[in-house]
């Protein structure tokens, strides 16, 4: 299943590398991606990547990262039954 | 330190260490790391040397788990940094606060393939939490400071910060930076509701606790919760220490090595409440047959851990010490505790073994009861990691080192170390196997050079035993390179280190051995020979279902 993610990233030399390494390892192939520079501080990435696993692996993985201040789903959730805090 | 006063980079590392009370950083030096070791001689920060970046990286790691401060480690550019990967990716899958601190080539010379260059940020990406490479002067105290908060806060882990060489002898204004408040994020009260009302309806639940409540610092917490609810309960591996062992209902660790009650009640429970665990396959056996019948609330600090391998119905992220107190009362479930209790006393360990040989559960049991309130048992892995999580037992998760998540043999000795340094005054025992023990051998060095009073439990049954008794169940007993029988002889290699020692292989020894062992004055290396048929069990065959344990097929 394809799904759509939007990344704000903070501008660091190996911030792009971090995210990609966790997209492959947690079982996710990237099938398009842009990178925009918002600032001198920022970055805006858009990934559409593609896996039989629930997003909500790859994106909470995400946003645990420290370089990355935001991470939104674009794509409905297959995990909503739960309560959460 | 005065604000404003001048120094160089490498005096500013150890400024940062001194101000975050770091007593003791293990290391060894090297080219690229030089000025900090020229910085930290005569100050007021101790260096030990170990003989291995490995063994360094492990003494944090033992320091840390220990203690439950930050363990902080050196290393040199290049092979210096890439030894120190196994202890760090160790420190990650178990959660361990570490800094670790590399000197790198020069900022000119990165890229160029200079001497004992590695790309060590690009190595460090899968292995940390996080990882820095400083790039400008005035980054380089912000940066540590940083890096101690990261490994500290939140869900603990390693972090790296790789330090150019022209930056630790570059001279830099002492500036320490404002340090931000932590708020507490406040917790939505329908979900404890939610949890609450589970907990009130269930009538078989169990509580299944991790390491996440030690390394919260939740064991009182988590204490009052079971004194509170009367829930019974079962530990993972990391997790030992955290209940009290005489607690009604506490059936031990649970898993493919666990004890059958445990493993059999949380098949049966209709309710499971996780704290800081994280449904490793090594506790659950075959996942969607792992308590088929609960309903899972699950309470961890990482968001990243709910839902990840069990979908839990309430999911509490947040500090296990806010959480826990909002939890539970007294529960009306006498049937499921007199249940538990016949589970517990049907499947308790049985230690009436016949024979002169030398039965390493029973010997461990006894030198479970042999020591006195402050110790450390620091494991290696393997058969005897297993057979000291079933036999021994712990007042707290901080008196039980284990490399849990990673596995990693060569962990117990130098872990051992680091925890005698942050813990001087506790007997340390490090517990190895022969083949563990080979792995980081060198470490007796920093033992002799530091004149440490560790205790060394070497269980030698000439083989490397777990993966002997995996070929032999599973393997068609085609045993291949476990037969460890060329080993050296291990009191005369402890002797080559000043660290006396004997060998035993009686029965009738034991008692004896332990007591000369743990009243040696400094240290002490008790060989004991046991039989290579002995295995592990109970044991939950790979692919099966915790509720398909077997057990010893010899006895």
């Amino acid at each position: 299943m394809i799904h759509h993610l939007a990344l704000t990233l903070e501008q660091r030399p190996e911030v792009l590398e971090r995210v990609l390494r966790v997209v492959r390892h947690r079982g996710f192939r990237i099938c398009t991606m842009n990178m925009t520079e918002q600032d001198d501080k920022f970055l805006q990435l858009h990934m559409a990547v593609d896996s039989d696993r629930a997003v909500e692996l790859l994106s909470r993985q995400l946003d645990k990262l420290l370089d990355v201040t935001q991470c939104v789903v674009t794509t409905p959730s297959a995990m909503s039954q739960t309560v959460s805090a | 330190m005065e604000q404003g006063q001048t120094i160089s980079g490498s005096q500013a590392v150890i400024e940062v260490l001194a101000a975050h009370g770091v007593d003791t950083v293990f290391g060894y030096p090297g080219g690229a790391i030089m000025p900090i070791y020229d910085a930290i001689y005569g100050s007021s920060v101790q260096h030990l040397l170990c003989r291995h970046e490995q063994g360094a990286a492990f003494a944090a790691v033992g320091y840390a788990r220990a203690s439950g401060k930050v363990g902080v480690c050196f290393a040199t550019s290049g092979p210096g940094a890439t030894n120190l990967v196994t202890g760090l990716a160790d420190a990650m899958m178990d959660s361990v606060p570490v800094v670790a601190i590399t000197g790198q080539v020069s900022t000119k010379v990165i890229g160029t393939d200079a001497f004992q260059e590695m790309d060590v940020l690009g190595m460090s990406l899968s292995c940390t939490k996080h990882s820095f490479m400083v790039t400008s002067r005035e980054e380089l105290i912000p940066t540590l400071y940083r890096a101690f908060e990261i490994a500290a806060s939140g869900r603990p882990g390693p972090v790296l910060v790789d330090i150019p060489k022209d930056i630790q002898v570059g001279q830099l204004e002492y500036k320490t930076p404002l340090q931000a408040v932590a708020t507490e994020a406040a917790v939505d009260s329908a979900a404890i509701a939610a949890a609450n009302e589970l907990i009130r309806q269930a009538k078989q639940p169990m509580l299944y606790a991790g390491g996440g409540v030690g390394m919260a610092g939740a064991v009182t917490e988590l204490r009052d919760f079971i004194a509170r609810t009367g829930m019974p309960s079962v530990c993972t591996l990391k997790a030992l220490g955290a209940v009290e062992p005489s607690t009604a209902g506490y059936l031990g660790m649970l898993g493919m090595h666990g004890n059958q009650a445990a493993n059999h009640a949380v098949q049966e429970c209709d309710l499971l409440v996780v704290v800081g665990a994280r449904f490793d396959d090594r506790v659950t056996g075959k996942l969607n047959t792992f308590a088929p019948h609960a309903k899972v609330v699950h309470l961890d600090i990482d968001a990243a851990e709910q839902g990840k391998l069990r979908q839990p119905q309430v999911a509490l992220t947040g500090e296990l010490q806010q959480l826990l107190p909002q939890l539970g009362e007294a529960l009306n479930i006498a049937p499921w505790q007199q249940h538990v209790a016949q589970l517990a006393e049907q499947y308790a360990w049985n230690y009436d073994r016949p024979g002169e040989l030398i039965y390493a559960p029973r010997m461990l049991n006894q030198l479970a009861h042999k020591l006195p309130q402050d110790s450390v048992v620091s494991c290696d892995v393997g058969q005897h990691q297993m057979w000291v999580a079933q036999h021994m037992w712990f007042r707290k998760p901080e008196d039980h080192l284990s490399s849990a998540g990673f596995g990693t043999m060569g962990f117990g000795l130098p872990a051992a170390i680091g925890a005698q340094i942050s813990r001087p005054d506790a007997k340390v025992v490090a517990v190895s196997g022969d083949g563990s023990f080979m792995m980081n051998v060198q470490e007796l060095t920093t033992i002799k050079r530091r004149k440490l009073p560790v205790k060394i439990l070497l269980i030698d049954n000439q083989r490397l035993g777990m993966v002997k008794q995996w070929q032999q169940l599973f393997f068609e007993e085609r045993y291949s390179e476990t037969n460890l029988s060329d080993n050296p002889d291990f009191v005369t290699l402890a002797s080559a280190f000043d660290i006396p020692g004997r060998t035993i292989t009686q029965s009738a020894e034991v008692e004896g051995a332990l007591d000369e062992m743990l009243n040696a004055p400094g240290a002490y290396l008790l060989h004991v020979r046991i039989d290579e048929t002995f295995n592990v069990w109970p044991l939950v065959p790979p692919g099966a279902a915790n509720s398909d344990m077997i057990e010893d097929l010899e006895a």
